[in-house]
């Protein structure tokens, strides 16, 4: 009688910490093991290199972030933030790697130019890893995409992220499309300079603007990348109780390759990475690229030699 | 049935003990960074005068150990500047705009100074970082410039109004660096001129302040800081002598509070009196001895802005820097006013 109330008990008690990480159970499954499939009009498109891992040795994961807003039709959204994050288990180090999303390269395997951010719209992650693998010859090995719904909850549940804004951000035609019937909306955004805490609203704005900016896009990609290392500091603090509330906000805005195991095994490294074990790469204009007129819009003309040169230097083979 | 009662009692229990399973683990969630108001808490040490600061929009007011909120009306209060008199100039955010307020110090409004707010969208403007003139006879502020010829070039510039008529059409004191951010943080001066911090953008991509002396609207900016060493933040000492300021290391992880001289036109040599992780907004005591900022934690730079103070950064060796406040969530963009 005594062992069945014991086991009455246990069953009582898993079931209830069962209950209280089925919200993180049950977005870890929709999140992970996604399936790098082709959701455009270029079947053919597949990574060049087969994903490998050794054990131990540095992977290579793609980390696409997205407009998921009414103004394009689901998963066919364009990729405003490209980043190769290296990580070496081995090394304790990270390498991130922003590619510009107006580079002006040869996207799916018909051998039409576009610029890079169209390769997720055009075939989805599968297209925006051979892309990033034929024109970089990068391996990837993972992917990651996150909308930016995600990562204003992302932050929110993180209660803020500390910054040190590297600027005044002001920008009067600010894209206000999260919120509303009108993807086009617009709003004036101001964001003071210096240390500061924000909300998930606003870090999204010092990521997002771009217009006020000189730099644009590569500016853009030093904020990403600021954001990046700023948002781990923060999730130091979180222990494995928190896991539901934010598992359960990115639920549908985040979606990897990954397995759950492969994520977990990455979380110890992360939490225990130092600012200086992290290398940021940005290219920012010469000689890495040009400004470029085509087919109507501006675009980024690449000198692959210099770029070449900078991914072997950072991604060693 | 007496038979039963027993095993729907244990049942029952079973089903409660993993309820409270399930409560137990809510209550595991890290609670480190969610903050309190500070009328919740008290102060760690009671610092000299008081010192008015902003948390979550509201105002509040710290003496000795207490806190009190200053009732004002309910807006998005974001900043507090000192205004003759005791009374506070206080910055109010909307979606589009800001205004700014004289308030007094118990948070009656006086009047509305700036008025920013537009039917049309692109006369909507900001206006930050107002302060008074030592005369009294100056409101300067940074609001945003508009090219008229491009609606995504907007950067700070720096422009004065008489505090007495603030609506009189402004006098413009700053050319900003286009798309560059622009100029900020003016500090009027005895001799009529101000300091301000410039935003720049260099050609390698490195984003960087400098401190800038200007001695008249329009004026030659004269650099007190160099790109290199990527200062703002500027706080004048009561006596004018000093400077304290906030510099980055240009990775955006870290920042410093550094102290100089000022002798009206260049600055000594800066002494670093607080080392990170994130120290901001400085303020002077009233005798320019102690320096009032706020920070992280010293060993959790993601922590939410605490007040910090050092009694004596003048001090051939200051001390270590102390922790006033802890678990609160101050407005990091918003330097204390420490009146005495």
């Amino acid at each position: 009688m005594a062992a069945l109330l014991v086991f009455g008990f246990g069953v009582s008690g898993v079931s209830g910490v069962v209950a209280y990480f089925l919200p993180a159970i049950t977005a870890a499954l929709n999140i992970t093991h996604q399936p790098t499939n082709n959701s455009g009009k270029h079947p053919q498109a597949t990574p060049t290199v087969p994903p490998t891992t050794t054990p131990n040795g540095p992977l290579n994961i793609l980390l696409l972030g997205s407009d998921n807003d009414t103004k394009f039709e689901p998963d066919h959204v364009l990729t405003q933030t490209m980043i190769v994050v290296r990580v070496n288990p081995t090394a304790h180090t990270v390498v991130m790697f922003s590619i510009p999303r107006d580079l002006w390269v040869p996207i799916g395997d018909d051998g039409g130019y576009a610029k890079i951010d169209a390769a997720y719209a055009d075939g989805g992650a599968a297209e925006a890893i051979s892309t990033v693998e034929n024109n970089f010859g990068i391996t990837i090995n993972y992917w990651v995409w996150i909308g930016l719904g995600g990562l204003v909850q992302l932050v929110n549940d993180l209660h803020g992220v500390n910054i040190v804004a590297q600027m005044p951000i002001m920008d009067d035609e600010y894209p206000s499309d999260l919120t509303g019937n009108n993807p086009y909306a617009q709003a004036r955004v101001a964001i003071l300079p210096g240390p500061q805490r924000l909300g998930g609203v606003v870090a999204l704005e010092y990521v997002r603007s771009r217009h006020g900016d000189i730099l644009s896009d590569i500016a853009r990609s030093q904020k990403q990348q600021q954001l990046l290392l700023d948002i781990k500091a923060a999730a130091k603090d979180e222990g494995l109780a928190d896991v539901p509330t934010i598992a359960g906000s990115l639920g549908n805005s985040m979606k990897t390759d990954m397995s759950i195991s492969e994520v977990a095994s990455l979380l110890p490294l992360a939490k225990t990475l130092s600012d200086g074990s992290v290398q940021q790469v940005i290219m920012t204009g010469s000689p890495y690229f040009s400004n470029y007129f085509v087919d109507g819009q501006d675009a980024l003309l690449p000198d692959w030699p210099a770029i070449n040169s900078l991914v072997a230097q950072y991604f060693p083979t | 049935m007496r038979r039963l009662l027993p095993i729907v009692a244990a049942l029952a229990a079973m089903a409660l003990f993993g309820l409270v399973v399930y409560s137990v683990m809510g209550t595991l969630k890290s609670t480190k960074n969610i903050s309190h108001k500070p009328t919740q808490t008290q102060a760690l040490v009671a610092l000299p005068g008081t010192v008015t600061l902003v948390q979550g929009g509201n105002i509040y007011r710290l003496s000795g150990l207490q806190f009190t909120e200053v009732k004002a009306p309910p807006y998005d209060w974001v900043q507090v500047e000192p205004a003759p008199d005791g009374d506070i100039l206080a910055v109010a955010y909307a979606s589009m705009f800001t205004n700014v307020y004289l308030l007094t110090s118990q948070g009656q409004v006086v009047r509305e100074l700036l008025q920013e707010s537009s039917t049309y969208y692109f006369q909507n403007h900001w206006a930050y970082y107002p302060k008074v003139s030592p005369n009294g006879a100056t409101l300067f502020y940074a609001t945003d410039w508009l090219d008229p010829d491009d609606a995504y070039d907007v950067d700070f510039q720096i422009q004065a109004v008489p505090f007495a008529n603030p609506s009189a059409h402004p006098t413009v004191w700053s050319t900003p660096n286009e798309f560059q951010g622009g100029d900020v943080e003016p500090i009027p001066l005895a001799n009529g001129g101000i300091i301000y911090a410039k935003y720049a953008v260099a050609t390698t991509g490195a984003t960087y302040a400098q401190l800038v002396y200007a001695s008249s609207p329009y004026a030659n900016p004269v650099y007190l800081t160099t790109a290199a060493q990527d200062c703002a933040e500027p706080a004048l000492s009561p006596t004018g002598t000093e400077i304290a300021m906030v510099c980055s290391d240009n990775s955006l992880q870290t920042t410093t509070l550094e102290v100089a001289s000022f002798n009206g036109t260049s600055i000594g040599t800066p002494v670093v009196v607080s080392a990170g992780p994130l120290p901001a907004s400085p303020t002077w005591s009233t005798n320019g001895k102690g320096l009032l900022y706020l920070n992280t934690l010293l060993t959790d730079k993601a922590s939410p802005f605490q007040l910090w103070w050092i009694p004596n950064a003048l001090a051939a060796k200051p001390s270590p820097p102390q922790q006033v406040t802890a678990d609160l969530d101050f407005t990091a963009t918003s330097p204390p006013i420490w009146s005495s």
